[in-house]
């Protein structure tokens, strides 16, 4: 059961570098470009794989659940707020919609997903593996690949954010890139 | 200063691979602490949400 709860720590990681990469994917290819709500809701999908992240390095502990449990709170906050901002008829609605919802409210649904996966995993792991030692590391090539990629496309949306937001503040409804202003 | 935050949280993730994990876990506590101040800052607008 380790082994399987283990599998499920690293497929979470991939599937939400995965969710990064397909939020790029929207930004660029139809310029879907992320409001302030929206990369707050990319932050709370890099701190939800953080906490995942530490089980595959260090072991599966409650208290690595616990931080993505708040990542995945306060990812549903953030998005629950923007389906607010746009719930009534005629509230308009920000970006596109992709299979019948917007993004803010498939973010919803990736953290309660989250949330409910993270019962499942608790439910299901059985007892906290003991602590591995911080200079021993028990992560196995697969689980570093998924690592590393969840890594830079953090490392990414830094970024993204400066390019499109500059060094404080994003617009409300960002129309185009901040260092466009700059450019030749 | 949300570019700030991706790059804390990355540099957290990497003292993680690393083996440092109170680094790890502080980097996730400001992470976190520092984006629910930019929602609260961004929540400013009233929710209209009478019919």
């Amino acid at each position: 059961m380790a082994g399987l709860v283990r599998l499920g720590n690293g497929i979470a990681v991939t599937a939400i570098a995965l969710a990064l990469a397909a939020a790029f994917l929207l930004q660029f290819v139809m310029n879907e470009l992320p409001c302030p709500l929206c990369n707050l809701q990319r932050v709370a999908l890099a701190l939800c794989g953080f906490g995942f992240l530490l089980n595959l390095r260090f072991g599966v502990q409650p208290m690595h659940y616990g931080l993505s449990l708040l990542a995945a709170l306060f990812g549903a906050a953030a998005s629950g707020r923007q389906v607010l901002l746009h719930v009534l008829p005629g509230s308009g609605a920000y970006g596109s919609a992709v299979l019948g919802l917007h993004l803010y409210a498939w973010s919803f649904v990736a953290f309660v997903a989250i949330l409910a996966g993270i019962a499942l995993l608790m439910i299901f792991g059985g007892e906290p593996e003991p602590s591995r030692s911080e200079r021993r590391n028990g992560m196995d090539g697969l689980s570093r690949l998924a690592a590393w990629f969840l890594i830079a496309l953090t490392l990414a949306n830094a970024v993204n954010s400066v390019l499109l937001c500059g060094p404080i503040e994003c617009a409300d409804d960002p129309a185009g890139y901040w260092i466009s202003r700059y450019l030749p | 200063m949300t570019a700030l935050i991706f790059l804390v949280t990355a540099i957290g993730m990497v003292a993680a691979l690393r083996g440092y994990r109170g680094l790890a876990c502080g980097l996730f506590g400001a992470s976190l602490l520092a984006s629910f101040a930019w929602l609260y800052h961004h929540a400013s607008d009233s929710l209209k949400l009478a019919f």
